[in-house]
């Protein structure tokens, strides 16, 4: 504060070396990173002389033997290898994320307009709901609701409601079921014909409306031509039986692809990957003067993206060498799975649907093979999770609602249109924009609220994982695939709203 | 802290309401808000019906059920409070306690809040409180048939017998009481207040320690039905409705004085120079000291406190100080940063060596030093005149001394005898962990945001990393890796209790979203600051701490209180891998009783418990954050 007189003399020369800004920056940078790459050497030193002492492993053969536990529900409940478990643990989660997205998703967009009716009572409603379940954690709702679901009657033909069509008992509830059929993927072949057609269909309809100011319903086309699609297809699916052979033949020419060459290309990937934002980076810094003084900071970026290209040419060829095999086998597992899919004697309709119904075994009554079975665990966290985040939702609603300015309404008023076109074309597009950002949070938080699973019992990951934890004592392995499942199952739903909202932003001038 | 609070202090709080629009009379008010169209009558009947049908099913299945016992909750409210510490050791989370409210009392005091609430709104809540628990007792099912043990009578199909619905007016003639009293709070205000309703107001604190109050004073004239304490072993508990919880009034009661007086002497003191330094202190030292003073006792080895511990103290003391007030001279130049650097060396040094085990040395000396290099690394701020000097010392001791007192206590074996995991739990575990564990993530949330948006590219890299990992994932993840792994991250021979290491987790979780928050704070700030900053000659720490920081924490509040309810409500997870904390005891260890009454499988009760308690808490928050919002005006200024 008080050497002024400092100051002004430095500013005639240059300061030594040792007071040089950017000699200063990168000399305490890279002792702090030293620092801390230090402390973590330093604990994992520790963690595997502990480890060693207590004699606990952390290799990852688990995966590949049996784990001798069975999984209470899933798409494999007696999974032969411990991977194949946690397979099946982390289908339950995107299972159940999946349902209770799009539900939370409905709801809350219902529950956020009620709060925003001008009719009182709807009003309170929807406040009274939101107020109370976002306050309440989670958990607690999870476990209450797994206590109320738990203490419902037992399972009996006469436990049937609807008709028939809903059983609801301390077994679980049973709903009807609608399921992709024999014939499923080839129509959606022509399904997915019908898409492209109709987006051609729906470009001419705006293109003829732009230009003639004729009202053309080009969404309705769109929606015409792919159900007239959908229609057809339905009966000249089996037309597409040929596919099987052309999926299988894929599979057998990716199967055929050497290790070696997949490692080239990934590492051409990767390096290319690194050139070309090196390239643009200079790009960027192209004046028309010629080449802008690259600063320290420049540099830095450009040695960052080439040390990542490193590392990942490292990984490909000498960490994890298994990793391009992998990915070989994969892509062929993929491409036969997809034939098994299509054969030419196909010819069942594709979509079918079931009434749950119930066959008794003894004592106990079980469920049948038929209909849409929620389990006690299922049915606590999907409720849990749902409700708790429609009601955040709903806040997310109101708030992007309210934050388009009454100016818009007016505006559309002015220029004619009805209150409803209103709502649809300049209020609600507006309302989407602002409210996508915290959305996607949302659906990142109620991705992660499904790991309670746990405790009530429903084999999610984590719970399975843990099950896994318990009889092998690989706690390292084991957290390390949950942190990486959670971590892609984020940076998926990071990047799918990331692209809406690039897509939705305002185009600025 | 101190500045934002300062800012939004005014005297006339109704200047910032919005004029209200005349409350039109109930038929008119009626038609416009509910029977506005046809439309709208039908969704105004539906929704009633609905609610109504919701608002019975909850009723009836939270009283007059057969499968309910609400005795469950209240012969456990000591498990609920705070598990299994010993009884006769008790008065020690009474203490705990009491230094909480203490220090809430104080905080309240000096930093007063300006939020009042209208008689107007206080007659509504009435009125409808009061209308809830009539329509309650009006539409709850007969009072369940009991035989004359006082057994319940079932049908053949186990269902339990209700008595017709008129009986029950008569055995709820308190719900209507309390109802009829509610109502008639609400109507003396309205009608007595007439115009000035709303225009009269009562202070938010006051409202809320006088309705604490009242609960209190409850204590002493009803029998709250609910036992305390274990029973001697072979004799039952005596007749259930005559034991009562006399043995907690006389606390609560000085829990509810002490905050009084705690807050008139925060009013008192609030004018003093440092007193909001020294409270920030108090919060942050206070953790440490309930957790290994209090609920703990130390055992002092008074012989080796006096040859190593004090000598220790003494010896950097005056070292420490020498060098202190040698760094703070004005105009002292360059080796002021040599010299620290240089220190920083030798605490770098110390850790290397007993890493290597090249010369033995107790731990406390290393983290000395440690502090050394930090205090000499900012000794430069406080060059100036020679009171600035003395203070900067006095810190250095201040410091120094909580450090090595911390440490010694640490350290020393507990009087208690207790196992680690009983140490604590329930909800004094939950409520402790979330505040404290708040207190000390925020600092570390406020390093990570300003390094994420740094200049420095290293510190911006490894910030995001952090941040991104951990919000990534799961908190249920971090608790199982911190449960797991942190005991075996320790050197042999040291060991963490498995509550101090899933509350460290908690402390990274949510330092890693609270920098998110502070984050956004940071990136409102404008260029122009930055650069004005600058002009004026501030150095960088200069400019982050006195322009930057001020205004984006500003900014960030209302965020940050979300963050601090989100933290509030993660507390429950700790049930999931066995802590016994709030959520653990009503879900597992009350259902799961069977001595000295049984209460097996009674798991509702205590969790609908535990939902109005966290309720309570995040729903006061909530409120605070919105008021606070709108008082800050975010956006607006």
């Amino acid at each position: 504060m008080t050497d002024t007189s400092t100051l002004a003399s430095t500013q005639a020369s240059r300061p030594p070396w040792y007071r040089d800004a950017t000699v200063v920056k990168w000399f305490t940078q890279v002792v702090a990173l030293l620092l801390v790459v230090g402390a973590l050497v330093f604990l994992a030193v520790e963690a595997g002389d502990n480890l060693e002492a207590k004699s606990i492993a952390t290799d990852f053969d688990f995966l590949n033997i049996n784990p001798g536990f069975n999984i209470s529900e899933g798409i494999d409940v007696d999974p032969d290898t411990g991977g194949r478990a946690l397979w099946v643990g982390m289908v339950n989660t995107l299972r159940l994320a999946i349902a209770g997205l799009f539900v939370a998703t409905v709801l809350g967009v219902l529950i956020g307009i009620s709060r925003l009716s001008s009719n009182w009572m709807v009003n309170k409603a929807a406040s009274a709901y939101i107020e109370t379940l976002r306050n309440i954690p989670v958990l607690v709702q999870i476990l209450f609701y797994a206590a109320v679901l738990g203490g419902l009657g037992r399972l009996t033909p006469e436990s049937s409601t609807l008709g028939g069509f809903v059983y609801v008992s301390a077994k679980g509830i049973g709903l009807p079921r609608v399921f992709a059929s024999e014939g499923f993927y080839q129509w959606l072949v022509v399904l997915l014909i019908g898409v492209v057609v109709g987006t051609i269909v729906r470009r001419r309809r705006v293109a003829q409306q732009e230009a003639t100011g004729q009202i053309t319903y080009p969404n309705l086309y769109f929606l015409g031509v792919v159900a007239l699609f959908g229609l057809v297809g339905w009966f000249i699916h089996p037309v597409f039986g040929w596919l099987g052979g052309v999926f299988d033949g894929i599979g057998d020419a990716w199967d055929s692809i050497p290790e070696a060459v997949m490692q080239l290309l990934l590492t051409a990937l990767a390096v290319g990957a690194a050139a070309t934002w090196i390239k643009r980076f200079l790009d960027s810094k192209r004046t028309p003067a010629g080449l802008a003084k690259l600063t320290d900071d420049d540099i830095f970026r450009m040695i960052f993206s080439a040390v990542g290209a490193l590392i990942a040419v490292l990984v490909i060829w000498v960490v994890w060498p298994g990793l391009s095999s992998w990915i070989v086998n994969s892509g062929s597992d993929f491409w036969h799975w997809l034939g098994d899919k299509f054969g030419d004697g196909r010819s069942g309709q594709p979509i079918d649907a079931m009434k749950p119904t119930i066959e008794g075994q003894g004592t106990i009554w079980n469920y049948g093979p038929q209909g849409l079975t929620m389990t006690i665990g299922f049915a606590a966290m999907f409720l849990g999770v749902t409700l708790y985040t429609a009601a955040f939702i709903a806040e997310i609603v109101r708030g992007g609602i309210l934050a388009v300015p009454k100016g818009q309404t007016e505006a559309a008023a002015a220029i004619g249109l009805s209150r409803a076109q209103a709502l649809r074309q300049v209020i609600l597009p507006q309302a989407f924009r602002v409210s996508l950002p915290p959305l996607g949070n949302q659906y990142l938080n109620l991705t992660k609220n499904t790991s309670l699973g746990i405790a009530v019992g429903y084999a999610d990951v984590v719970n399975v994982g843990s099950t896994v934890l318990n009889q092998t004592g690989r706690a390292l392995p084991v957290i390390a695939i949950w942190m990486l499942f959670y971590l892609s199952c984020s940076l998926t739903i990071s990047v799918i709203v990331n692209w809406f909202n690039v897509r939705m932003k305002i185009v600025e001038r | 802290m101190s500045d934002v609070t300062a800012t939004v202090d005014t005297d006339e709080p109704e200047v910032n309401l919005p004029p209200e629009p005349p409350s039109l009379p109930p038929g008119e008010w009626m038609r416009k808000n509910l029977f506005s169209s046809f439309f709208n009558s039908v969704l105004t009947l539906l929704s009633l019906a609905l609610f109504l049908f919701i608002f019975r099913g909850m009723v009836n299945f939270a009283f007059e059920n057969a499968e309910r016992d609400w005795d469950s909750v209240r012969a456990n409210l000591r498990l609920f409070m705070a598990f299994a510490y010993p009884e006769s050791q008790f008065v020690r989370v009474w203490v705990s306690l009491g230094i909480v409210v203490s220090l809430v009392g104080l905080s309240a005091g000096i930093w007063r809040s300006d939020g009042v609430v209208s008689a107007r709104k206080i007659a509504t809540i009435c009125f409808g409180a009061g209308s809830a628990i009539i329509a309650a007792a009006l539409l709850v099912k007969g009072p369940l048939q009991r035989d004359e043990n006082g057994e319940l009578i079932f049908t053949e199909d186990f269902e339990a017998i209700h008595g017709p619905w008129a009986d029950g007016l008569s055995t709820r003639l308190w719900w209507f009481v309390v109802g009829a009293i509610l109502l008639g709070i609400a109507a003396a205000i309205w009608f007595g207040l007439g115009d000035r309703r709303r225009k009269t107001f009562v202070p938010t604190v006051k409202l809320v320690y006088g309705l604490i109050g009242f609960l209190i004073a409850t204590l002493w004239f009803v029998r709250w039905g609910h036992f305390t304490g274990q029973p001697e072993p072979g004799t039952p508990y005596a007749d259930r409705d005559s034991l009562v919880a006399m043995s907690t009034r006389v606390p609560w009661t000085v829990m509810w004085v002490l905050t009084g007086i705690a807050y008139q002497i925060g009013k008192l003191v609030e004018g003093v120079r440092v007193v909001r330094a020294v409270i920030i202190g108090l919060w942050a030292f206070a953790p440490f000291f309930i957790f290994w003073v209090i609920l703990r006792d130390p055992s002092f080895d008074y012989g080796y406190v006096f040859s190593v511990d004090v000598p220790m103290y003494l010896a950097f003391a005056v070292v420490g100080s020498a060098i202190m007030w040698a760094l703070t001279r004005p105009g002292l130049g360059e080796i002021g940063r040599v010299a620290a650097f240089g220190l920083v060396l030798v605490a770098a040094f110390t850790f290397v060596g007993g890493f290597f085990g090249w010369f033995g040395m107790l731990q406390k000396a290393r983290f000395s030093f440690v502090l050394l290099a930090v205090f000499a690394l900012i000794a430069h701020n406080f060059a100036g005149d020679k009171l600035t000097r003395r203070n900067f010392v006095f810190g250095w001791l201040g410091v120094l001394g909580v450090m090595h007192y911390l440490i010694t206590v640490i350290n020393t074996p507990s009087t208690l005898d207790l196992t680690a995991d009983m140490f604590l739990g329930g909800f004094m575990f939950s409520i402790f962990a979330a505040v404290f564990g708040l207190m000390l993530s925020f600092p570390l949330g406020v390093i990570l945001a300003l390094a994420r948006t740094s200049t420095l590219p290293i510190f911006r890299i490894m910030a995001t990393i952090f941040i991104e990992v951990v919000r990534g994932i799961p908190f249920i993840t971090v608790l199982f890796f911190f449960s797991i792994m942190l005991p075996l991250f320790l050197p042999p021979g040291m060991e963490v209790a498995e509550i101090a290491a899933v509350w460290v987790g908690l402390v990274l979780f949510s330092a890693a979203y609270l920098a998110e928050n502070v984050r956004g704070g940071l990136q409102s700030i404008r260029r122009g600051q930055f650069e004005a900053a600058d002009a004026v000659g501030l150095t960088a720490s200069q400019r982050t701490g006195l322009i930057v920081l001020p205004q984006a924490l500003r900014v960030s509040i209302p965020p940050l209180v979300g963050q601090a309810i989100a933290s509030y409500k993660e507390t429950s997870l700790f049930a999931i891998i066995g802590i016994f904390d709030f959520l653990r005891v009503a879900n597992s260890v009350v259902p799961n009783q069977s001595q000295p009454i049984n209460f097996v499988g009674h798991k509702r009760e205590g969790l609908l418990f535990v939902s109005l308690i966290y309720w309570i808490g995040s729903y006061a928050m909530s409120k605070y954050s919105q008021k606070l919002e709108k008082k800050l005006g975010v956006g607006e200024r």
